[in-house]
């Protein structure tokens, strides 16, 4: 009998079997692959069972069911190998999606992730995604992340980018992270910006998918009463899926992703894979968002532990100072009191001296220099009184005054010109401390130019209180001006040369500003800036 | 001229202003400490008080309350090594404050000041 069909022959050409093509050179020369992989399904085949038949060949009539039957399982394990090889990639793509969920704490990172595996192709392979999350008052579902492309011009334009560059889900989302993440923001900003929910919305389809805990997926949106029409018009698809994120009973948010370019039909299956995709993506947000609050809380604390050292170190230093200033105050009591029986004396001896007693020179000289220790003391008191200020409001002009009044009673020769603003408001300061600035920085004025007249001015600007003292005659020696705020420098060494320091330091910590130099006219010139009502 | 009781631990100090308040013509008594202050101020009539702050073991200011207390008519003028005391309520009741200086100028004018004031009353 002659055959249509090649299984009889251990090898054959091109022309004896119409199914070999390119790549099946081997198929040619077996014969037991090429009748399992060829014959079984070649017509050829089929007319010598039927040829079989007809001669009476013995179970010739049972081979074509046979065949059927084995055509059909073979058909079957095909299918569930393509079922199985898809499944096995989609546990690969989940078991790399979860240990990057699993490893990041960064919220940005964690979302890049998350959006990049829905969207890419090595992913779920939708075209189009956006994250709501609910807000930190968990009172509504806000739009806070867009990814795909707006039209087919963009997403041809990002396939070609995605199949040049061929990385990995975990390099893909690195670089979304790294170059991407702002500009979908804003390129979805428009459509982010409307999607918002109330969480008491219970009817919305978002916070229904989120109350039932249940992906849902919208077919036929735009004649579908049971999605908002506002939904639907934002998106503008009529076909996407909804899936909640929940973490541990908590509605962290909802993905919506849809095929709005393809327009590609989502399935079951797609519905099945994300809702596997959810809950990890859930934990994960949950745990980057509660770590990102741990590190503003922690950053608080640091904050504030930073705070109370220095409070603290200040209370150290404070107390510091202050037994300083007490061991100060005690030494000073401890010389005054030798210091005026030296001084009172060779004054008292000195009244009765006779005017060509050899021994006057002594005793003025003596007097004297106890006078300047006097003035170093006080000096030196004032400084450790500087160390606590008590702070009250004050009018600068009374003050002002005062000072003149003072001075002008004294035996320094002042002849004080008063030129002071009226309804000055009051300062904040501490009255002693400021009162010996002024008679301070008056006299080491009077001192530098040599004359007792001084201009005394005070005005408002702005939020200060302004007060200008200036010498009427010029300063003959022009860098003790500069010098005059030197810590301890004295030009006639009297005092101790705390004082225009002194005053500095004392302004200084009523948030004052002074300055002590030269006038237009060469004059000795000390302008202080009193902050108005600022209490410390 | 006045009868002024110095009241001050130190006896140089005493001896400064008893010489130095004498030669200004006012009749000068001394005092070391609260006890013979206290004798003295129930032994005779004083015009004045000038009080140090510190005395030794006893606090001037409270035998300044003491003074005020028992004895209304009597001017008190402090006269401390310390100018921090203005400031406490205590010193208030002192008719006067001066911070020790070897130049007594400013006590002498201060003596003067109380002095013509209360002859006013």
């Amino acid at each position: 009998m002659t055959w249509e069909c090649c299984w009889t022959k251990n090898e054959v050409s091109d022309e004896d079997c119409p199914l070999l093509g390119e790549g099946d050179q081997e198929l040619r020369v077996s014969l037991r692959r090429r009748f399992v992989e060829k014959c079984l399904e070649c017509p050829r085949f089929r007319n010598d069972l039927h040829k079989m038949d007809e001669s009476g060949f013995p179970f010739a009539a049972l081979l074509p069911t046979l065949v059927d039957e084995y055509l059909n399982q073979k058909a079957q394990l095909q299918s569930m190998l393509t079922f199985l090889d898809s499944r096995d990639r989609e546990i690969k793509f989940l078991h790399e999606l979860s240990v990057v969920l699993q490893t990041s704490m960064d919220l940005e990172e964690v979302l890049s992730v998350a959006m990049t595996a829905i969207t890419a192709g090595k992913g779920f392979g939708m075209n189009r995604a956006f994250l709501l999350l609910t807000d930190k008052d968990r009172k509504s579902l806000k739009g806070f992340l867009g990814v795909g492309p707006r039209n087919y011009e963009e997403a041809w334009r990002i396939w070609e980018e995605v199949n040049e560059n061929d990385l990995s889900l975990k390099e893909m989302a690195r670089y979304f992270h790294n170059t991407k993440l702002l500009s979908e923001k804003m390129k979805f900003f428009d459509i982010l910006e409307k999607l918002e929910v109330p969480l008491n919305e219970t009817s919305h389809i978002l916070i229904r998918a989120l109350v039932d805990r249940k992906p849902i997926l919208v077919e036929n949106a735009f004649d579908n009463p049971q999605v908002d029409r506002g939904l639907t018009e934002i998106l503008g698809v009529g076909s996407f899926l909804i899936m909640p994120l929940i973490s541990r009973n908590r509605r962290i948010g909802v993905l919506i992703a849809d095929n709005c370019i393809t327009h590609k039909p989502i399935t079951r299956q797609d519905l099945q894979s994300l809702e596997t995709f959810a809950f990890p993506v859930a934990f994960a947000i949950e745990r980057a968002s509660l770590y990102e609050r741990l590190q503003e809380e922690l950053e608080k604390v640091t904050a504030a532990n930073a705070k109370l050292q220095a409070q603290q170190e200040l209370i150290v230093k404070m107390e510091k100072m202050a037994l300083v200033g007490k061991i100060t105050s005690n030494i000073a009591h401890s010389i005054r009191n030798p210091l005026m029986v030296i001084g009172g004396f060779a004054r008292s001896l000195l009244k009765n001296a006779a005017a060509d007693d050899p021994k006057r020179e002594y005793l003025e000289s003596i007097a004297v220099k106890a006078g300047e220790l006097e003035t170093v003391l006080d000096e030196v008191l004032a400084y450790s009184d500087a160390m606590h200020p008590a702070m009250d409001m004050w009018d600068l002009n009374q003050l002002v005054a005062r000072v003149s009044e003072g001075l002008r009673e004294s035996d320094k020769g002042a002849e004080l010109s008063l030129d002071l603003a009226e309804s000055l408001p009051t300062v904040f300061i501490d009255f002693k401390q400021i009162t010996h600035c002024v008679r301070s920085a008056i006299a080491k004025i009077m001192e530098l130019a040599d004359t007792g007249e001084v201009r005394i001015k005070t005005w408002q600007d702005a939020d200060n209180v302004v007060l200008e003292i200036v010498s009427q005659r010029p300063v003959s020696n022009r860098e003790l001006i500069s010098r005059a705020q030197e810590l301890f420098f004295t030009a006639d060494q009297a005092g101790a040369g705390l004082g225009v320091s002194l005053c500095k330091i004392i302004l200084e910590q009523h948030g004052a500003r002074f300055h002590f130099g030269e006038s237009e006219q060469g004059g000795a010139r000390c302008l202080i800036r009193l902050p108005i009502r600022k209490e410390r | 001229m006045a009868r002024i009781l110095i009241i001050d631990d130190e006896a140089s100090i005493r001896l400064l202003y008893s010489q130095e308040l004498s030669e200004e013509g006012h009749e000068v008594a001394e005092a070391a400490n609260a006890a013979e202050a206290a004798e003295k101020l129930a032994g005779g009539t004083f015009d004045l008080v000038v009080l140090d702050v510190k005395l030794k073991n006893e606090s001037g200011l409270d035998l300044l309350q003491k003074i005020v207390k028992e004895r209304h008519n009597i001017p008190v003028i402090i006269c401390s090594a310390f100018s921090c005391y203005k400031d406490d309520f205590s010193a208030w009741l002192a008719d006067g404050y001066v911070v020790k200086s070897g130049d007594m100028t400013e006590l002498k004018e201060e003596i003067k000041r109380i002095l013509e004031k209360r002859k006013g009353q």
